[in-house]
């Protein structure tokens, strides 16, 4: 056994090599989509919201279609992983990627972006929004968003975010622009390290995403002054919703949310997208998927297709000129 | 008289002389921290217009850092003129190591950086596995059997049981392979 | 108590110890491989968790935390490639006695040290959560910025034989770290307009290129050694020595437990710190990165006394204080539970099942430990002719992993290039990691401190807590100064 021939040796070797790398990702015969596992990246790193709402949709996907691999691939902002989408090329037939406020606010704040955030990409739906709270710490002594305006109108209040450029970043940049009050930006790594500077009263106000305050308006430890959408949140019944709270002060058109929607490279397959569109309206029908939007404070998303593709060219819009105003466009 | 034959001892034990590596290490680093300061900070850092606090300047802790390295490598290179350290016996296993050796390592890492997705995981670490075993002059055919085990399990391991994706090769993937 | 049988009904399941056991040991491989860290392994175990009763899930996920944090020794020990961030610190002394062969002792201080530590640190989850989350919210800005300031100065206690090379280290660690664009302004930093060095540079090449690396180059710089068994049959930990080190575990475990209640602050700079104060109060100073054992329980120590405590701010306030205890939050999410003060309210039962699996959880680490030292142990019988290419290929994929980028592989090994370099040098590289580490924390408290300071400076010195620091900060200087001075004359005699 042990006398085995050079030659045979390479010829095992060899075919063992072949073998391996055929089965490795699976030879299968051209068949209608999803022929292959499709890979849903998650332009952040693995933990954050994107990452925790994604890999809850993928699970729920599969069910109706096929192996959903989550794949995270964090950097610069999202633009890193929205860039690699857009180049296309193999494989981008079953790769989708969540996309987020990062997506059209990353495209003012990141420079030579080498893809356009609209017209590179085809627009599945938006599957989760999340609204956001503007949120003062209970000793605070502006009980309204009127008062709070007042205030930093005639001094300078700091706002706080999980870092620049995020939805709560970019909320705060809003509603000082609309406004005009004297805030400043206070930018923490991350929720955790932004809400107890919140809680303890270090920051005067923070426009944060809803689960991650929710608990502690529940507590009494946080006070709600308004959410960001158009409509009030059923989870917080009476809190009047920016529009309203903040007429006479320049906030008549605020609103802002953190959606999470799923778009693919433009040249997607027709057959694909109808597909995939009619699984996720079968998941987001279903009851899990309506017990689950609770627990994040999240409502389902609204915009399927063309009208989420008009959402997003909005977004960017909206985006950009506010990075403008702040100073922050590059 | 043992004082004085152990200070004799001790003195004649190989010092360097005023080209050490303390000083030469502390000349490098100044040269380079100088470099960085006058050079990179002003041309890679942005002051932003709208800066309301010199300690608020993004180019305030590479600055710091720069000068502490400067400042540092002065100091080690002043240190090393004076009090100049004992130099070291070479180990003999750092003589004569064959070019080949070494050259086999180099090849062995640019497989790894510049061909990681065109040969893909299993092809880029066969490959690079292959070339450090023969650095090494492993002559063991069987040896060389786990070049091939090895990274096919492990990328495996990887994909299926850990979740975590590697690259399939895009190299395969133009010649239909996969 | 009346709810004991409830919590013991709701805890007393075949899965629940099924899950911390499966748990544990996920945490323990993956944390012992190269680049696969406990955070990656929690988040990928998530979206199995969706199925679970809530306490199955949290213990499945608090158990590879766990056994992350210690699995990370075991490779660090062995074969000088730290597993996860905060066995850099276990590295200095655990390789140095695995290559004098005494690799199964340094394994099972490690062990011991882990358990020990996380006993304690369950404990104070258990008991002083409520007291402790009350000082962890008193940390503003200014608080941390001087936690950092004193953190800063354990880099003369890792720098080896030249404090200035240590220095010099640390400052081109800082360098590196301000890489990325601006936080405050969103400006771009050293980033040369290439799109990688867009966020901050990837701290996992940073951390296996800088100590597995060099090892590799350093292998194939020389000419071939015949193998050297590390014989990991060699002596074990006795009890005599285990009694020796008992204080300074149980110091290294109460710094982990406060730096773990401090959101934000991490089970590496613990690590270091527990390592520094015991150096600084041992008696062979000298031996310290040169094989002494005392490190290796002082580093695991301080590292695994932070796995329960980062609970406590997650438990009681409902704030995560690093990315895994994030994605335990949003499992508790997923489950419809929040926690914070409403969870101690409405779930107790839960809460108290949980305390009573993550006390198990620390038993069944000392035995999958155990089992893990005896088959990890194997690596140290593979001639360095095999096993190094094999680590490489490890630490190639595992960086390729984290961001899944080509340009990482490319990153982990000019840091290997630059490890070497050190190594033959006398440069540590160590100060070079925790000024990577601290260096951004130093710079945001900092700015955080200026920009909610409204112009008024008199905000850095505010409370007791920032005066403790400012202290601790001087003293800390002092001495070292002061055992610099001792040294030098010392060598100049």
């Amino acid at each position: 056994m042990m006398k085995l021939t050079k030659s045979r040796l390479k010829s095992s070797l060899l075919c063992a090599l072949a073998t391996v790398s055929l089965s490795y990702i699976g030879l299968v015969q051209a068949k209608e989509w999803p022929e292959d596992n499709i890979r849903l990246v998650v332009p952040y790193s693995a933990g954050g919201t994107t990452d925790l709402l994604s890999r809850k949709v993928a699970d729920m996907l599969q069910k109706e279609l096929t192996t959903v691999v989550v794949e995270n691939r964090p950097g610069a902002g999202s633009t890193v992983a929205t860039g690699q989408l857009a180049r296309g090329g193999r494989g981008s037939d079953y790769m989708l990627l969540m996309a987020s406020p990062g997506h059209t606010i990353g495209a003012s704040l990141y420079p030579n972006l080498r893809y356009d955030p609209v017209s590179d990409f085809a627009f599945v739906r938006n599957v989760i929004n999340i609204p956001n709270v503007m949120v003062v710490p209970s000793d605070s002594p502006y009980n309204t968003v009127a008062e709070f305006v007042e205030a930093a109108r005639s001094q300078q209040l700091t706002f706080s975010s999980p870092g620049i450029g995020s939805s709560v970043h970019m909320s705060g940049e809003l509603f000082k622009t609309m406004t005009k009050a004297n805030l400043v930006h206070v930018p923490f790594r991350g929720s955790g390290e932004a809400l107890p500077a919140l809680l303890s009263g270090d920051v005067d106000v923070a426009f944060e995403n809803m689960p991650t305050v929710y608990p502690h308006i529940q507590s009494g430890k946080l006070k709600a002054l308004a959410v960001t959408t158009v409509e009030e949140s059923e989870f917080l019944p009476g809190v009047m919703p920016m529009r309203k709270a903040g007429k006479g002060y320049g906030l008549e058109t605020y609103e802002t949310s953190a959606w999470f929607g799923l778009i693919v490279h433009k040249s997607f397959p027709e057959e694909g997208m109808v597909k995939l569109q009619a699984a996720l309206d079968n998941v987001m029908s279903s009851d899990e998927f309506k017990k689950f939007l609770p627990q994040f404070g999240a409502e389902a998303g609204e915009v399927v297709g063309d009208d989420f593709r008009q959402f997003v060219q909005d977004e960017v819009q909206k985006w950009s000129d506010v990075a403008e105003k702040a100073n922050l466009k590059r | 008289m043992e004082k004085s034959e152990q200070q004799f001892v001790a003195d004649s034990e190989p010092l360097y002389g005023r080209w050490n590596p303390n000083s030469a290490l502390g000349g490098i680093f100044a040269v380079l921290a100088a470099c960085f300061l006058f050079y990179v900070v002003p041309g890679y850092i942005v002051i932003p217009s709208d800066m309301q606090h010199p300690l608020l300047s993004p180019r305030f802790l590479p600055q710091l850092a720069g000068w502490m390295v400067l400042a540092l490598s002065t100091l080690l290179m002043i240190d090393g003129l004076i009090k100049p350290p004992k130099r070291e016996e070479v180990n003999e296993f750092r003589r004569g190591v064959p070019v080949m050796r070494q050259a086999l390592m180099v090849a062995a890492g640019i497989v790894y950086v510049l061909f990681f997705e065109e040969l893909g995981a299993i092809g880029s670490g066969v490959l690079a596995t292959a070339l450090l075993f023969l650095a090494s002059g492993l002559r063991n055919p069987w040896v060389y059997a786990l070049v091939i085990v090895f990274p096919v399990v492990v990328t495996l391991l990887f994909i299926y049981v850990l979740y975590v994706p590697l690259p399939a090769g895009t190299l395969w993937e133009s010649l239909s392979l996969i | 108590m009346e709810n004991f049988s409830e919590v013991l009904a709701l805890f007393l399941s075949v899965d629940n110890f099924l899950a911390i056991a499966v748990g544990v040991l996920i945490g323990v491989v993956v944390g012992a491989i190269p680049g696969l860290t406990a955070t990656m392994a929690v988040a990928l175990a998530l979206p199995f968790t969706f199925s679970m009763e809530p306490v199955t899930a949290i213990l499945l996920l608090v158990g590879i935390y766990k056994g992350g944090m210690y699995g990370g020794s075991i490779t660090a020990i062995l074969i000088r490639t730290p597993g996860s961030p905060a066995a850099a610190c276990t590295l200095l002394d655990g390789y140095p006695m695995a290559q004098q062969g005494k690799a199964k002792k340094a394994l099972k201080t490690a062990l011991y040290s882990s358990v020990v530590a996380d006993m304690i640190s369950n404990l104070a989850l258990i008991f002083f959560a409520s007291y402790l989350a009350k000082i962890a919210l008193n940390f503003g800005p200014p608080e941390y910025f001087w936690l950092i300031c004193f953190s800063l100065t354990i880099i003369v206690s890792v720098s080896g034989d030249s404090v200035i090379k240590g220095l010099i280290a640390a400052s081109l660690g800082i360098i590196v770290s301000t890489i990325g664009l601006d936080a405050v302004y969103g400006t771009q930093r050293l980033t040369f307009d290439d799109y990688n060095l867009m966020d901050r540079v990837s701290f996992i090449p940073l951390l296996i290129g800088l100590f597995a690396i060099p090892e590799v180059i350093d292998f194939y710089t020389s000419k071939v050694a015949p193998h050297l068994r590390t014989a990991v049959a060699g002596a074990s930990l006795t009890w005599k020595e285990f009694k020796g080190l008992l204080k300074t575990i149980v110091r290294g475990s109460v710094i982990g437990v406060i730096i773990g209640a401090i959101p934000g602050t991490g089970a590496t700079t613990a690590a270091f710190i527990s390592y520094s104060e015991a150096k600084r109060t041992s008696p062979n100073k000298a031996n310290f990165g040169k094989g002494e054992i005392e490190g290796v329980a002082a580093a695991e120590a301080g590292n695994n006394g932070v796995a329960g405590a980062t609970l406590i701010p997650l438990l009681s306030l409902g704030i995560p204080g690093d990315v895994i205890t994030a994605i335990i939050l949003g499992a508790f999410m997923i489950h419809g539970l929040t926690p914070g003060p409403i969870l101690f309210q409405e779930n107790l039962t839960l809460v108290y099942a949980l305390f009573c699996g993550i006390m198990v959880s620390s038993v069944v680490l000392l035995f999958v430990g155990n089992a893990a030292i005896r088959y990890f142990s194997v690596i140290a019988d593979i001639p360095k002719t095999i096993l190094l290419p094999i680590v490489l290929m490890f630490c190639i994929y595992g960086a390729y992993a984290v961001n899944n980028s080509t340009f990482d592989i490319g990153l982990m090994l000019a840091f290997g290039v630059l490890g070497f370099v050190f190594n033959r040098t006398g440069i540590a590289s160590a100060p070079f990691l925790i000024g990577f580490i601290l260096g951004p924390m130093f710079e945001d408290n900092l700015r955080r401190t200026m920009l909610i300071s409204k112009d008024d400076l008199s905000i850095f010195f505010r409370g007791p807590i920032t005066w403790v620091f400012v202290m601790l900060t001087i003293a800390s200087l002092i001495f070292a100064i002061r055992r610099y001075w001792v040294a030098r004359n010392e060598a100049a005699v």
